[in-house]
């Protein structure tokens, strides 16, 4: 394969591992702190492209204000997640909260598509990220270069608030141990909350930056990417935010590099996937970085 | 209530439930045929579905593999050479594939075989773990599964499935399978290896301080589930002669699921009771019906709206009603007598 | 580390007890002993086998029960069914006997049934036999426990902490209940417990264990006057009673 090549796929991997990071963030912090699978986490992705998408057809919102409030909007809907499928169960067994997280997310996907329809629609992407660069053989879509800024900006801030904030604390301490932090009479109900506002988020504006990238949005689009964030989040170490931030652009790159060096065995890319998943689980449960804490 | 009279009611109860379905299959219509044989069918598998998930509380999100592999091994065991041919059209189907056929019963069998042969192998990895992992571990396999079926263009014909099967299943066979899977499952589940089940349900630490095998244990369970789920995949490819690994999704594991919550996690009569309610819910046109084609339009009904409301009856159940309909008890003769003596005691004059 | 510079040999029929302050490391040293836990170094040998690394339900196939510090009995089944899965293994009839209802699989289960049942009114439980187990009084579940260790027949019981939660009436039945275990079964009974008094009591030999360590062992009249023992449990005070 000629340098260019192996350049571009490269950029395109660690572009699509920012996604991929961005999402898995929400998955880990929430089981850190729950020990819940948020089974319901990808499909934030899109309920932030349609938001996103509606913001600028509908309401002729100008993009750099209809994202920023897509975004926000679906962490608003994270929290309201939280408290209709989970909170309830605090106390319930743990396969009554998976059942939950499960029918969560079937009911906003199939929501989607009665109010929405089934049929792909475009998704406004905005000349800023639109344009692409070309130097020499190299084609790259501006938005492959941001992808990753963003995404490194956004967990900069996230690792702020982690380790430098009193909120960041308590959710350190929530995500260590759970019923020591309550009797320490920290608000974990506030708390809980923070961490899915902040993890909805993160998926919120991958979700954007996806529908950017791919940009025929459907109900069904954060199955697979959700899926394979979760992956990610667990090959980086469930409950570790660096881990899953390792594990995002680790997933996106083998996954582009895998389907660029053996194009054949393009369809089975998802089966790669789950395999890997079954591999780290069986073998090394903890991830790469280990402990499930919130580090 | 003495065994033996307990013994002639259920008789009793078999020779009504079949003689019912013996006047359907006389007079009844296509229509309601086609509705007790997905009743039959979803029986079967939700009452297997419910040994792993309700009596061994394990979250297994796989089942839709072990139906899938069930399926196409009894379709591609019973289908003539001939028709074969006339199905994989892109590449030809591999040896033995090609020639192999055997009558209906014998690919019922090797589906419920080949389903339980799976499960073998995965039980090795899937039981190291549980919980959440075991979820995903589970459902990852399952997702596998599906992905080879439709990759595998020489075996299973790939995404454009298996068209053309006879339509081998009928009320005998569905109603017999479930009554069997039933029955056996059941008893399991009364026995010595159904409390050591629920022994390592309850608290899997004290069971194995007490002595059991989690491992063997849960692998019996496992094993079972798959066979009977194997043999209903194929009686369901040869009702509705047409299988393809679009039918196996996630999808057909969260039906299962709904099945078994709403019915009662870890009651049988509970899974048969949800069994019945969902095929009722019209999910089964769902899965046995195409699209509606008129002339040149095609009516994609309303499929969303379906998966909303279960969806939302799901959540329901498993947010306030979370023991379900049945919670983990059983239909027992017993139980309604008592109840009936109740009752009639409330209707003696003071 | 929880434990270390650990060692302990129990004869045949004794009633050992294991005592010392909390966090000391008592219950590690069951759960080592059960294969609950792996020690990183050491062995455990029981009847001349080498038990190290054996899974739990192994071990207790070889003749080790024991009872849990937090009751651990299976709550939503009855207190008749607790017992019967002590009863598992091993079984001669196979799941297909069972699936198929045939006869000898049916006889089994009546054994089971009866055997379990014994165990139930040896332990004065036979009343509560068809209750949930998490409706009985505490008292009665802790008795359920030992109950349903016992039906495994073991060579060796470990007690966590039978007494806990106890009123004093109850211990002294207690106290007597093993003493009858020890004398009908011939069994070792191995106990870990914070009540002074019902060790000192009822145990023919103590060790003492502090911070994962041993630090005395011997009769009750030896221990109570170690000084060692007596600076662990009271930081240089008096007494040691319980």
């Amino acid at each position: 394969m000629s340098l260019t090549l192996f350049l571009q796929q490269l950029i395109n991997g660690v572009s699509l591992g920012s996604l991929y990071a961005l999402i898995a963030i929400g998955y880990t912090m929430v089981y850190g702190i729950l020990r819940l699978i948020n089974f319901a986490h990808g499909d934030l992705l899109m309920v932030a492209a349609y938001a996103g998408m509606y913001g600028v057809l509908l309401f002729s919102l100008p993009w750099f204000i209809s994202f920023p409030l897509a975004v926000m909007a679906t962490g608003a809907l994270g929290i309201l997640l939280d408290r209709a499928a989970y909170k309830p169960l605090r106390q319930a067994p743990r396969i009554s909260l998976l059942i939950s997280a499960i029918g969560a997310s079937f009911l906003m996907e199939n929501l989607a598509l009665v109010l929405i329809g089934g049929v792909p629609k475009p998704f406004p992407r905005p000349d800023f990220f639109g344009y692409v660069i070309k130097a020499g053989d190299l084609h790259i879509l501006v938005l492959t270069i941001y992808s990753p800024i963003i995404t490194l900006l956004l967990v900069l801030g996230l690792l702020y608030i982690v380790f430098k904030t009193k909120a960041g604390k308590a959710m350190r301490a929530a995500s260590l141990d759970f019923e020591a932090t309550r009797l320490m009479g920290i608000n974990l109900d506030r708390i809980i909350a923070l961490t899915f506002l902040i993890g909805s988020s993160l998926a919120a504006a991958s979700g954007i930056m996806w529908a950017m990238k791919y940009p025929q949005i459907n109900p069904f689009m954060g199955v697979i990417p959700g899926f394979k964030a979760f992956i990610a989040a667990v090959i980086g170490g469930i409950g570790n935010i660096v881990g899953a931030v390792l594990g995002g652009f680790l997933l996106g790159l083998c996954e582009i590099l895998i389907v660029a060096l053996l194009p054949d065995l393009a369809e089975y890319r998802d089966a790669f996937a789950f395999l890997i998943l079954i591999g780290v689980l069986l073998f090394r449960p903890t991830g790469i970085m280990g402990e499930p804490i919130i580090q | 209530m003495s065994e033996k009279l307990k013994f002639w009611l259920n008789v009793a109860s078999l020779v009504l439930l079949f003689g019912v379905l013996f006047l359907f299959s006389r007079y009844g219509s296509g229509y309601q045929i086609r509705i007790l044989n997905n009743i039959a069918i979803f029986i079967t598998l939700a009452v297997s579905y419910n040994l792993v998930n309700g009596v061994c509380g394990l979250l297994h999100l796989g089942p839709n593999g072990f139906i899938a592999i069930g399926a196409y091994t009894s379709a591609l065991l019973s289908m003539t050479p001939a028709e074969k041919q006339l199905n994989f059209i892109i590449e030809h189907a591999i040896w033995p594939i090609n020639v192999i056929q055997v009558p209906f019963v014998v690919s019922l069998i090797a589906a419920g075989v080949a389903a339980a042969s799976v499960a073998f192998l995965i039980s090795f990895p899937v039981l190291r773990v549980r919980g959440d992992y075991l979820a995903i571990v589970t459902l990852g396999f399952g997702e596998v599964i599906r992905v080879l079926c439709n990759a595998a263009q020489s075996v299973t014909n790939g995404p454009l499935g298996l068209k053309g099967l006879q339509a081998h299943t009928n009320l005998w066979w569905s109603w017999g399978v479930a009554t069997l899977a039933v029955a056996a499952i059941q008893r399991l589940i009364n026995s010595n290896y159904g409390l050591a089940m629920k022994a390592i349900r309850e608290d899997e630490t004290a069971a194995r301080a007490m002595g059991v095998d989690p491992f063997q244990r849960l692998m019996l369970a496992f094993l079972i589930s798959a066979f009977f789920s194997g043999i209903a995949g194929g009686l369901l490819a040869h009702l509705i002669t047409t299988i393809s690994p679009g039918l196996f999704t996630f999808l057909l594991t969260f039906n299962l699921l709904i099945m078994i919550v709403v019915g009662g996690l870890g009651s049988t009569t509970g899974s048969i009771i949800g069994a019945v309610l969902f095929a009722w819910g019209g999910e089964a046109l769902r899965i046995v019906e195409r699209p509606m084609e008129i002339g040149p339009f095609t009516i994609p009904g309303i499929p969303g709206m379906r998966m909303v409301i279960f969806s939302l009856i799901l959540m329901l159940v498993i947010l306030f009603v979370r023991k379900g309909i049945m919670g983990r008890s059983e239909f027992s003769w017993d139980a309604l007598a008592s109840k009936f003596a109740g009752w009639r005691r409330t209707q003696t004059p003071p | 580390m929880a434990v270390s510079d650990f060692s302990i040999t129990i004869e045949r029929g004794e009633l050992m007890g294991l005592i010392g302050p909390n966090g000391a490391g008592k219950t590690t040293v069951f759960n080592m002993i059960t294969g609950m836990l792996r020690p990183t170094a050491g062995d455990i040998s029981w009847k001349g086998e080498n038990i190290t690394r054996l899974p739990t339900h192994l071990i207790t196939a070889r003749g080790i029960a024991r009872t849990f510090q937090n009751i651990k009995l299976f709550a939503d089944m009855s207190v008749l069914e607790n017992v019967m899965v002590s009863c598992h293994y091993p079984l001669d009839s196979s799941f297909l006997a069972a699936m198929l209802g045939l006869a000898k699989h049916r006889r089994e289960e009546k054994r089971i049934r009866e055997h379990s049942l014994k165990y139930l009114v040896e332990a004065g439980l036979a009343p509560f036999a068809f209750e949930k187990a998490q409706n009985l009084p505490y008292g009665l579940q802790r008795k359920l426990e030992i109950a349903r260790a016992l039906a495994t027949e073991p060579g060796m019981l470990l007690l966590d902490e039978p007494a806990a939660g106890m009123n004093p009436m109850e211990k002294m039945e207690l106290a007597a209940f093993i003493r009858r275990i020890r004398e009908k079964n011939g069994i070792t009974v191995f106990l870990i417990e914070h009540d002074m008094k019902f060790v000192m009591n009822i145990c023919e030999r103590i060790k003492v264990i502090n911070y994962g360590q041993s630090i005395a062992e011997g009769s009750p009249d030896e221990i109570r006057r170690d000084p060692e023992v007596i600076s662990a449990y009271l930081g240089g005070a008096s007494r040691a009673q319980g």
